[in-house]
């Protein structure tokens, strides 16, 4: 297990190098001077000269990223040019608040998805099957922004049974910090929930089709017993994956939802970053991202591992 | 007969004292503001983005300050002389100021805030501001003398804004670029903290010079960029007040009964940008058959309602400079005056033209009501969005035809007209140059008084008028959305949330 451990962590460096490239690349592509964008009203020829070789581009290209690549290797990944500060200092104060929304958000996912899935494979072509299809779908058909400002209105300004938006942290107030939780996780929960209801289902009732479960059912063992004890784990194979995906992609940032409830994370960030040509904050962001992506590609490895033994083998074996 | 006369003078004296203690500002709470964007940058000889100035009006101390009619009035200055013809400003400056940190203000201080803003190592976004600046000079430890290379009338007005606010030399000296992070200055709030896109927190200075200011113990800033958020925040009762309004929103705000919409005329202009180097509209007479088949009234009222006023120049209504006719008189649309252009710039059967915009409802609209209008001579107009960095990028290089982009507006006329049709201005995206214009401009910052400059402004805009490098079309009005609890404010046109001397009913 730990060799395997080594070999994945090893092949995420040419990971995280290519997509700095690709990243750097990019971003220098997009059209409009950043100097420019960055002075904005207060533009004057002189203002852009200085601010120019401030921002170090009058070097060329690849100069610019070898320099970038040299500091990050020291754990420095610059300053912003927004604001001044350590592109690391705002990553790193962001992403409790990524995290924490990603988290909430995949339990309500998952609290809606799991029970909704194994009743749709358990009674499938019944009413539950279609009735949770039917909200399964409603879940990812309905607009982010507007599910938002719908909840906004109904529970924050007209019941006043919740705070409208906006971020505590949750060592300074934390009931608070729930209670402003709620709304964006439903947004986003109800949108992932969708996805894996669907996959639960189809997985489900693919296990319950194989031979070890008609065993299980000739033996005598009750029906809740088969599904949830024996044909649950391994129905839950490819739904790990897919809230492995989930997940990473949440790391990344909901831009959206951050927007419309004030939420202070990664998603925003990048956003505002892109916007105003803040280049050391994007590479930042999404080198944060895409470390996120490898992170959880990895765990989720792991918890295949331990959920299916013959993975386990066959990894070593090959 | 005494007793009912007794009972009358104490009913009166009760109901007098209690309309007067509703009245009286209150110490203490928290006042919570939404702004639209986040505030980047805290150092104001730093600062480019027009919101970090909301944050500063109640951090920095300036040398002047507006008025709600648009007057310049003492803050840190409390008198000035001008002399030598407009060249010479001689400030007496408040006793007994100090910075949060603990350093007087002084004269000396003055001197350092102009050298850091001037420093060319330094790279300060104000030099644009103060580089007529010559000598600063200490004559005293409360009198300071500011030497001009040449008379600049709208200096004070300059004064009014960042280039005016005064930084604490200690801290400055200590940081140097760092300042953004740790600002320190003179105003009645005091910096706390700042945690980017989620809030600024400042707190009453409790030495600050004017006893009357800093009833509310905290101010807390909130960026909401989108604003159905920010207007529901304010409803739900977690704002205190909010900057800028969704036109749409703006006639049910001003029937509601809890919170209050404030409205004056702002300090901006809206219109067309017009690329007069490049074809079609390098032809003058092609540029007067576009204005004539616009009707300004007609897109105003459908688009905005009456949440913007139709324009024909830079000086929205407010503006000293605002009633000359070439600026206010918004012209009518006249289909037979567009066909005689059109016929006289050699295109009788229209031409076609794109027209860029920025990401936005209402820009948008803008720019599909003139397609509309314009198509009725012929003119046809392709409407292409461009994020606001490239559009840029575009305007530097001379890319593009015509754009709908305005300015915010600054309280001196000379701000809001001379950088963007000056020959090789920075803000001129029309690439317009005339040698009149280049003269009566430079000549309207060095007449010193209202009445002479107004003169040579209306003389330019009846030149610009004429040569239409840029199509006025609206002055945006500005909103201030207040809660039920907020009192004592009051809405200067420049729209900066002043709250100094603002108090909150429990």
């Amino acid at each position: 297990m730990s060799r395997f451990l080594v070999r994945r962590l090893l092949l995420t460096l040419p990971v995280l190098f290519f997509v700095s490239v690709i990243v750097f690349s990019l971003i220098s592509l997009i059209p409009g001077d950043p100097a420019r964008v960055l002075l904005g009203e207060e533009v004057s020829t002189d203002a852009l000269e200085v601010l120019r070789k401030q921002l170090g581009l009058d070097r060329p290209l690849h100069i610019r990223y070898l320099y970038w690549l040299g500091r990050i290797v020291k754990g420095d990944l610059g300053k912003s040019v927004r604001d001044g500060r350590p592109v690391l200092d705002t990553l790193l104060q962001k992403l409790p608040t990524t995290i924490e929304l990603a988290i909430t958000s995949l339990i309500v996912a998952w609290a809606i998805a799991i029970p909704a899935g194994v009743l749709a494979a358990w009674k499938r072509r019944s009413a539950w099957d279609y009735g949770a299809t039917t909200v399964a779908l409603a879940g990812i058909s309905i607009p982010n922004f507007w599910l938002g400002i719908m909840l906004i209105y109904l529970l924050a300004v007209n019941l006043r049974l919740l705070p409208p938006s906006g971020y505590v942290e949750p060592w300074i107030d934390l009931s608070r910090n729930l209670r402003l939780m709620v709304m964006p996780s439903i947004v986003l929960g109800s949108a992932l929930a969708a996805l894996v209801m669907r996959i639960l289902r189809s997985s489900l009732i693919e296990v319950l089709g194989t031979d070890y479960v008609r065993t299980a059912h000739a033996k005598g063992l009750n029906d809740r017993t088969v599904v949830l004890k024996h044909a649950m784990k391994n129905a839950m194979i490819p739904v790990v994956t897919i809230m492995g995906l989930q997940l990473s992609g949440l790391l990344g940032g909901a831009i959206i939802t951050e927007t419309i409830f004030a939420i202070p994370g990664l998603g925003r960030l990048a956003v505002e970053s892109i916007l105003t040509r803040d280049y050391p904050m994007v590479q930042g962001v999404v080198l944060f991202a895409a470390l996120a992506v490898v992170i959880t590609n990895l765990a989720v490895d792991m918890i295949y591992a331990s959920l299916d033994p013959r993975i386990r083998l066959e990894e070593r074996t090959a | 007969m005494k007793r009912a006369v007794l009972f009358g003078i104490i009913a009166v004296l009760v109901v007098t004292s209690v309309t007067f203690a509703g009245a009286a500002p209150r110490r203490g709470g928290t006042l919570r503001v939404g702004l639209d964007a986040d505030p980047p940058n805290m150092d104001p000889h730093q600062s480019t983005a027009a919101v970090d100035r909301q944050v500063f009006q109640n951090l920095f101390d300036k040398l002047v300050d507006l008025n709600q009619d648009l007057e310049i009035v003492p803050m840190l200055a409390t008198s000035w002389t001008i002399a030598d013809g407009g060249r010479t400003y001689t400030f007496r400056l408040r006793p007994n100021v100090v910075f949060h940190d603990g350093t007087p203000f002084n004269a000396e201080a003055v001197k350092y805030n102009f050298e850091r803003m001037l420093d060319r190592t330094f790279g300060s976004n104000r030099f644009g501001e103060v580089n007529l600046v010559t000598g600063v000079t200490v004559v005293d430890d409360l009198t300071v003398r500011i030497t001009l290379e040449k008379p600049y009338s709208p200096f004070l007005a300059v004064l009014s804004d960042r280039a005016g606010m005064m930084v604490s030399p200690t801290a400055a000296r200590r940081l140097g670029k760092d300042f953004a992070r740790e600002p320190v200055g003179a105003g009645p709030y005091k910096f706390v903290e700042k945690r980017p896109q989620e809030r600024i927190v400042l707190e009453r200075f409790d030495r600050h010079w004017d006893r009357t200011a800093g009833n509310v113990d905290r101010i807390i800033y909130r960026p909401f960029t989108d604003e159905n958020a920010r207007l529901a925040n304010l409803r739900a009762d977690e704002l205190d007040i909010i900057n800028q309004v969704p036109a749409r929103d703006v006639p049910a705000l001003r029937t509601d009964s809890k919170i209050r919409l404030l409205e004056r005329s702002g300090l901006g202009w809206q219109g067309m940008w017009i690329n007069v180097t490049v074809p079609p509209l390098n032809n003058k007479a092609l540029r007067q058959a576009l204005n004539a088949a616009i009707d300004r009234r007609t897109i105003v009222r459908v688009v905005f309602g009456e949440t913007v006023t139709p324009g024909n120049g830079p000086f929205p209504p407010g503006m000293f400079t605002h009633s000359a006719p070439a600026n206010s008189r918004v012209p009518e649309r006249n289909l037979d005056l567009a066909r005689q252009k059109l016929r006289e710039g050699g295109q009788p059967n229209g031409f076609a033209l794109t027209l860029k915009i920025t990401p936005g409802r209402e820009v948008q609209q803008v720019g599909q009501v003139i397609q509309s209008m314009v198509a009725d001579v012929g003119i046809r107009v392709n409407l292409e969005i461009v994020e606001f960095g490239t559009l840029l990028a575009q305007h530097d290089a001379g890319q593009f035809q015509a754009s709908l982009l305005g300015w915010s507006g600054r309280p001196d006329p000379d701000a809001n007209i001379y950088g963007f049709f000056v020959t090789g201005g920075a803000l001129n995206n029309s690439k317009y140059s005339n040698q009149r214009v280049d003269t009566l401009l430079d000549a309207a910052r060095i007449l010193t008084t209202n009445d002479q400059r107004r003169r040579a402004y209306a003389e330019i805009m009846a030149i610009l008028n004429e040569d239409l490098p840029y199509l006025f079309i609206y002055w945006p009005k500005d909103y201030k959305t207040l809660g039920p609890k907020l009192q004592g404010f009051v809405h200067v046109p420049d729209g900066m949330v002043r709250l100094r001397h603002v108090w909150l009913n429990p």
